[in-house]
């Protein structure tokens, strides 16, 4: 399996010395995101999420499926990360790195284990059928920072993702397609992001937000902390690394809840957007009496 | 996984090491008479958490530790036995499956740190150590509660150390041991109703109970490390010994009375065992497997193509095979003196005749195994 | 029986008995395992943990971008040239928890400790000193009762010191919690420290290692939901905490090296004047 090509010993010299002067290669400041870039697609939960370089596609489905037979009473929710070969040639289909394992966990823990998606809505004849929500997340291009655009992508996909309309009536369950009935938002408590933090330095006293791949390969150690605008950590992950100061690690997170609620903004705008776009197409479209000739 | 362990010795060495095997007596390098077992040391009831638990330390390192842990589980009845219900026949108890009992109700995991679990050296191991706690019946039988509940048995076996040596031994040891120390909870409700325990944990009898006067009536199996060199039969190899081993085999023992104890093996056993019990137990042999000893890899220097033992015949120069060519063949069957050669041919009948005597005989080697473990003392 | 914290306020008891800066009772061996080239066996409390270390060996047949390998810097899987390797594997016994549960070899979660594991002694150890070697920690959980990625690092660095591999300082771990619930922005909420398994799975808790008797921080893992504001408070009581578990350490270290002496295994050193020995 090849590796990853290293960053020669002048690249790494001269990224790290130029940060030692608190200057990136690209001219950000340290607590400086690159632009970031959301387009929906046009089927319901399809989310294309651009970083600078780093892209990330995340795609959200339904299907109805028996749920587990220890919680009767809950959907069935699962984010499914595969890196492919597509994104950098180490890495290989269904052979996990270490790298894929974590961004797993941390999507893992961030959006599911924090009860971003209330799965208890899901269920649709408790024991018996319910709905699993799956989200696919594919990275097509690699330039660093791949759990925070994967995050983002996620909830994104997730937010405004619609699941088809459903009925009981008198033990029968009727879904009904698009056609018929308007699909539904999911319901959705919320919005969890990540913000990575990279550290430099012997001591670990240079800390810098979204990384680019140079700047991660340079680095002695990580930490993302995932939080919503509320002002809740959902979770932190600091992995090993270089040891780093606990106030320095304080006044990260504090950074980083400044973020959370820049991002959560952009998505709240994005979506509004989005609804209106399609509003115009839908809605007014039906009422018009135009005939297309 | 003996296989795969290469000792690093030269063949000067093996060749010394085999010829000193040989001799009668047989000259071991530790100065120990052939049936003699190196020192170890023994404890149980190290993990409150578990219904039973040991942990062994071999002398030369190794360590292992078994945790016994018991479920209730509703027993599936046969299909097409409807005497089951005719609570008059107390002989068409014993055809229902939950007097006989199935093998499914053990579950056996061997973790080997180092080795993935669908690896076929730690599957052979879990293989080996559950069919002989399988073998006779006598076990799960144990475990019935009443006609429509039983125990089910999980064992998890951890190797501790890295594996230096061929782990079988030390393994069975600590399972058995393990064994010995496992206690169910006391029942407390009658006949085919949902089971109820007795929430007192000093009640809660062993699962091989013992009589008033300490003697364990009845022991779970044991699988020991036998090898043979020529015709001499030795016991307990050390990891040298075993890299010259014409043959090496893992032989399960097991007790006669394991079996025949079922209902009256809950509760307490007021009975002191006669006097003919009392001097010795019938053993049995439960299973014989063998084990291919390192001595048949090649050796370290010698290209694989002129060892038999590695893949089928090798094809020589002129197209003709190994077997074809006399001096390849010669080469590899003569013993000669003094040289070290991988031993070639299976073990000879009377040999592992033998070898199965020595081990079953009243007072032999598994006597003694299974005394030193009935006198470990259950925490 | 969901946990009742009403009587959890500063002064009084927790459920069992300590008080909320008090760590459990922490009860540690080295040298455990004679053929290993370290190893060590740890409690926290109910939670106990075995740990042997090999190394540094020969590097074993080349795996590319191994799960629970730390060497080099940051994430590259590269740097196997500069820096020994440090593997690490994580065997969760089925009996270890109440209920009898078997892991599979590829359950994501005991990746992702091994990982943390092994990057957190990475940071320590002195791997420069031996390039093109592994150094393999192998660790065994016995039984789970809360604070289980702590016992992990904790035993693995008491096992990197009896293999004598050269560090900077102890990695040592502990666990910290808050009485509060993660909506309410409550001031009267406490902190706790070491969580056992009862308080882990009902309040929000961190695991936190730290270097030595620095402030720094190695490891900060929080996986339950937590107002951003009781943050500062856990983290200060598990930095303290960690200090508590470094001195434990030290002492464990020390007597079993006081008595090794003493049984003259091995010689008194030269740079032993400050040790205290008969």
């Amino acid at each position: 399996m090849p590796r990853e090509a290293e960053p020669s010993l002048n690249e790494r010299e001269f990224v790290l010395k130029a940060l030692q002067e608190n200057t990136r290669l690209d001219g950000r400041e340290l607590d400086q995101y690159r632009p970031l870039e959301l387009t929906f697609g046009d089927q319901y939960g399809v989310a294309d999420v651009t970083l600078g370089k780093t892209r990330v596609l995340a795609k959200a489905s339904a299907e109805v499926t028996v749920p587990y037979t220890d919680r009767p009473l809950d959907g069935i929710f699962n984010i499914a990360t595969e890196l492919s070969p597509m994104t950098s040639p180490a890495f290989e289909v269904n052979r996990p790195t270490e790298t894929e394992v974590l961004i797993s966990r941390l999507l893992e823990k961030t959006v599911r284990r924090s009860g971003a998606l209330d799965t208890e809505s899901l269920c649709l004849v408790a024991g018996q059928k319910c709905w699993s929500i799956r989200v696919d997340v594919h990275v097509l291009s690699h330039d660093g920072n791949l759990i925070d655009a994967a995050c983002f992508a996620v909830v994104a996909a997730l937010r405004h993702f619609r699941k088809p309309d459903t009925s009981m009536e008198g033990g029968v369950l009727t879904v009904y397609t698009p056609a018929e009935r308007e699909p539904v938002p999911l319901s959705w408590l919320h919005s969890p992001f990540c913000i990575t933090w990279s550290f430099f330095g012997e001591e670990g006293e240079i800390a810098l937000l979204d990384a680019t791949w140079l700047e991660e390969q340079v680095r002695v150690g990580s930490c993302t902390i995932s939080l919503n605008k509320h002002g809740e950590i959902c979770q932190i992950a600091k992995l090993g690394g270089t040891p780093v100061e606990a106030v320095a690690l304080l006044q990260c997170t504090n950074v980083a809840l400044s973020r959370a609620k820049d991002f959560s903004a952009f998505l709240d705008r994005k979506l509004a957007e989005d609804a209106k776009r399609r509003d115009k197409g839908g809605l007014l479209a039906e009422l018009s009496a135009e005939n297309d000739r | 996984m003996a296989s795969q362990q290469h000792v690093l010795l030269s063949p000067a060495e093996l060749a010394y090491l085999h010829d000193s095997l040989s001799l009668t007596p047989p000259l071991r390098p530790d100065g120990r008479s052939p049936t003699q077992y190196r020192p170890l040391s023994a404890e149980t009831g190290i993990l409150p958490g578990t219904n039973g638990s040991a942990r062994i330390c071999f002398a030369d390192g190794t360590e292992a530790i078994v945790g016994v842990k018991a479920e209730v589980e509703k027993t599936r009845r046969k299909w097409d036995d409807d005497t089951i219900y005719d609570e008059n026949k107390e002989e068409t108890r014993e055809e229902a499956e939950g007097a006989e009992g199935s093998s499914d109700w053990v579950e056996l995991t061997v973790e080997i740190p180092g080795f993935r679990d669908d690896d076929s050296s730690t599957v052979f191991l879990a293989a080996m150590l559950s069919e002989a706690l399988l073998a006779d019946g006598g076990f799960v039988r144990r475990l019935v509660i009443n006609r429509r509940f039983h125990w089910k048995v999980y064992l998890d076996i951890l190797l501790i150390s890295p594996p230096l040596s061929y782990p079988l031994p030390l393994l069975s040891l600590t399972t058995h041991l393990a064994l010995l120390s496992t206690r169910l909870p006391r029942l407390k409700s009658e006949g085919d109703e949902d089971p109820f325990f007795d929430d007192d944990w000093a009640a809660a009898p062993y699962l091989y109970p013992r009589s008033s006067n300490k003697k364990v009536l009845a022991r779970p199996p044991v699988t020991l490390l036998v090898m043979a060199v020529g015709n001499n039969i030795i016991f307990d190899p050390a990891k040298e010994e075993l890299a010259v081993a014409d043959v090496a085999l893992a032989v399960s023992v097991g007790d006669v009375s394991s079996s025949s104890s079922s209902s009256s093996s809950e509760g307490e056993e007021d009975v002191d065992m006669t006097a003919e019990e009392q001097e010795g137990r019938k053993l049995r042999l439960l299973s014989i497997r063998t084990v291919d000893p390192p001595s048949r890899l090649t050796p370290p220097g010698v290209p694989n193509a002129t060892n038999s033992a590695y893949g089928h015949a090798q094809v020589g120069e002129g197209g003709k095979t190994k077997q074809q060519m006399p001096e390849a063949r010669a080469a590899e069957s003569e013993a000669v003196e003094g040289v070290w050669k991988p031993p070639r041919g299976g073990a000879k009948a009377l040999v592992m005749a033998a070898l199965v005597q020595k081990t079953l005989q009243r007072g032999g080697v598994a006597d003694e195994v299974f005394d030193a473990l009935e006198g470990v003392d259950l925490g | 029986m969901p946990l009742d914290t009403s009587t959890y306020s500063l002064g009084l008891l927790r459920v069992d008995g300590r008080r909320w800066n008090e760590l459990r009772r922490i009860h540690a061996q080295i040298r455990t395992q004679a053929a290993a080239d370290g190893s060590s066996y740890l409690e926290m409390g109910h939670t106990k943990v075995m740990c042997v270390v090999t190394g540094p060996t020969e590097p074993g047949p080349r795996r590319g971008g191994n799960v629970g390998s730390a060497g080099g810097a940051g994430a590259a899987s590269g740097g196997q040239h500069k820096d020994a390797e440090v593997l690490v594997n994580i065997v969760i016994a089925g009996f270890s928890s109440v209920d009898r549960k078997r892991r599979g070899k590829g359950d994501k979660r005991t990746l992702e400790m091994q990982s943390t594991v092994a990057n957190a002694l990475a940071a320590s150890l002195h791997i420069h000193l031996f390039p093109h070697s592994q150094i393999t920690i192998s660790l065994h959980v016995l039984s789970q009762d809360g604070s289980l990625l702590a016992a992990l690092i904790n035993a693995a660095t008491l096992a990197c010191v009896d293999a004598g591999i050269p560090m900077t300082d102890y990695v040592a771990a502990c666990t910290a919690g808050s009485t509060s619930t993660y909506a309410a922005n409550d001031e009267s909420a406490d902190p706790l420290l070491d969580l056992n398994h009862q308080e882990e799975q009902e309040l929000p808790g961190l695991t936190v290692a730290t270097l030595g008797e620095t402030d720094r921080v190695a490891v900060l893992v929080c996986e339950s939901r937590v107002q951003v504001s009781r943050l500062e408070g856990m983290l200060a009581v598990g930095v303290d905490g960690c200090k508590q578990v470094r001195e434990i350490l030290d002492r464990v270290v020390r007597e079993k090296g006081r008595k090794m002496i003493q049984e003259g295994t091995v010689e008194r050193g030269t740079g032993l004047n400050d040790m205290d020995v008969d």
